[in-house]
């Protein structure tokens, strides 16, 4: 048990500090200056207005950058190792597939988390800015700055965070899945965007298909299932949106979709496992 | 004691595609490989040397036939802790330096703190890494460097067998006398190596017993040198003999009716002379 530990951080160390060397960090940088410039914008707005648009800039482009670098990262894991052959100096070792597959998934899910976490401080860093230049210039009423603070510092921010961080950690598992029986990283990829939309169309399709009644046969009714089963349900992430909108979300209901991500992560990684077992390298 | 290595009609067959059929790497092989020995797998490239060498690791699966490594069965992790393996053209995560590539491996083969580093240096000097060259990303590395710290990192773990998939291929004649050093330094140690070539010529002087496979099938196996010495040939090699001798020795040999095969003023290999002509301090 220790030792399947040791090894599962080393390769989970291994990932991490690959994606450091190869700067992916940088990234970053063009994300402070879509943030920088965002903040600039609008100003004529009502801090209401400004204070939304802001927060939706952040959530967009911390989605973006999540979900590129999970993406491209995830495709170099596996595939990437088995193009470049490094895979074999390490699976020749006594390390288990299965310890391989868990080490490759948490060193990308600490890189995401890592990186979702910076940009969410530099979000709120940049609302705090932007909360002090709009109370220096509108603030002189004790009742409009105090409107101003509670918009820059909605503690359900931090709900929001998390869901991030578990939708872009769910987009990985994916990825890693699909790794284990791809031949190239081009593969991973496709198909991974693939399940994303999916599974953003996925409850939309179910709706409209099943509450028209046109094509409520069995047939269509097993294929939404199978697609259900199969396909993580993204929809559920747009607790964010409200989040962002303003509106209550319980901590419960986040908690809820946080379990649900768990349990598909865990559900991946096995299946990835179990189908790396056997092939060969 | 079992065997280090021994497979039993061990067959690996790759499918190509849904119409293309299939393509027969290895057909059957048997081989028996004993402790402490230098083992020598030989044939052209694409007779099955690294297919085989996969299946032992458990890296590829065999379609059929069986494969142990000292009685465990092959691609078992009691297996594999018995093994340090050298593949071919080694490609190694480029953005780290050999010492960190050492201490990676050694890690996934369940090492780690003091015992780690001691082991980690210890390898770095044998392989003559030591000190600067170790500090440097691999991807500023040369061919023969790259083939040393990979060495290193098949011998982390302290295995009893070695396995290189091709050495020497690509490492110019220096380096490669290095990894042979290196290989007999191991055979002292009691180690067994198993490796393989494609370049004959290169074995000559390390293995104890080799196979030589042809398109997936065994040619020929045995001590390296029953399988080369001309037992019905002798040949001495003397300095100093005269023109009027020569005549006179090759008379004495046609009156006792013995024939000359072949005769005259021996060649030294390319090679050999290459290394004998580099100054003394650089030829070890
Ligand atoms: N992954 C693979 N898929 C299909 N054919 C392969 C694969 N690996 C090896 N082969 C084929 O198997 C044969 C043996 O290859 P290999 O074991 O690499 O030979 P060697 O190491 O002796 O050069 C070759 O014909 C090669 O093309
Ligand atoms: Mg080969």
């Amino acid at each position: 048990m220790m030792g399947s530990l040791r090894r599962i951080t080393a390769v989970a160390g291994n990932t991490f500090l690959e994606a450091v060397r190869q700067k992916v960090f940088a990234v970053l940088l063009v994300f402070a200056l879509v943030l920088i410039y965002g903040a600039n914008y609008f100003t004529e707005f009502s801090f209401q207005e400004q204070f939304k648009f802001l927060k939706d800039l952040g959530y967009a482009s911390i989605s973006l950058t999540g979900l590129l670098v999970g993406l491209l990262g995830a495709s170099q894991l596996i595939p990437g190792e088995i193009e470049r052959r490094t895979i074999l100096t390490a699976l020749c070792r006594p390390l288990r597939r299965w310890e391989f597959i868990a080490g490759k998934y948490l060193g990308l899910a600490t890189l995401l988390a890592v990186m979702v976490a910076i940009m969410a401080i530099a979000v709120g860093g940049v609302l705090g800015w932007k909360e002090a230049q709009l109370i220096a210039r509108e603030g002189s009423d004790p009742a409009v700055a105090a409107a101003i603070q509670k918009e820059a510092r909605d503690p359900r921010l931090l709900q929001a965070v998390l869901l991030v961080e578990m939708k872009l950690a769910v987009v990985a598992a994916v990825a890693v899945f699909f790794s284990t029986i791809a031949t190239s990283t081009t593969f991973v990829m496709a198909m991974t965007l693939m399940v994303y939309l999916i599974g953003h169309l996925e409850s939309v399709a179910r709706e409209q298909w099943l509450e028209s009644g046109e094509v409520a046969s069995w047939v269509a009714k097993a294929f939404l299932a199978v697609v259900a089963f199969l396909v993580p349900d993204f929809n559920l992430y747009n607790l964010i949106d409200e989040i962002i909108a303003g509106n209550a979300v319980s901590w419960r209901s986040t908690l809820e979709v946080t379990g649900y991500s768990a349990v598909y992560i865990a559900v991946l990684l096995t299946a990835a496992s179990v189908l790396f077992e056997g092939r060969d390298i | 004691m079992s065997a280090a290595v021994r497979t039993e009609r061990l067959r690996k067959e790759f499918p190509m595609g849904w119409f293309r059929g299939r393509v027969l790497a290895l057909e059957g092989l048997d081989m028996e490989v004993k402790r402490g020995e230098v083992f020598g797998l030989l044939g052209p490239n694409g007779s099955g040397k690294s297919t085989a060498m996969k299946m032992i690791l458990g890296l590829l699966r065999p379609t059929s036939g069986k494969a142990e490594v000292c009685g465990f069965r092959a691609g078992t992790i009691a297996a594999r802790r018995q093994i340090g393996f050298l593949p071919e053209n080694p490609y190694f995560p480029n953005f780290l330096s050999g010492t960190e590539l050492v201490r990676y491996y050694g890690r996934l083969s369940g090492m780690g703190g003091a015992v780690l580093e001691k082991r980690i240096q210890e390898l770095m000097e044998l392989v003559r890494l030591g000190g600067e060259a170790g500090k440097r990303p691999l991807r500023t590395y040369s061919k023969g460097m790259l083939q040393r710290v990979g060495l290193a990192g098949a011998m982390v773990g302290d295995p009893e067998i070695l396995m290189l998939d091709e050495p020497t291929a690509g490492v110019d004649p220096a380096g490669s006398r290095e990894i042979r050093d290196l290989i007999l330094e191991l055979r002292g140690r009691g180690k067994t190596v198993i490796f393989s070539s494609h370049l004959l010529e290169q074995v000559e002087d390390v293995a104890d017993r080799v196979i030589i496979l042809h398109r997936g099938q065994k040619l020929r196996e045995g001590r390296l040198e029953d399988l080369l010495t001309r037992k019905k040939e002798w040949e001495v090699n003397v300095q100093g003999l005269k023109e009027e001798d020569r005549k006179e020795l090759r008379g004495w040999l046609e009156k006792r009716g013995v024939q000359v095969v072949r005769e005259g003023a021996p060649r030294e290999r390319l090679e050999d002379y290459f290394l004998r002509s580099l100054p003394e301090e650089k030829r070890k």
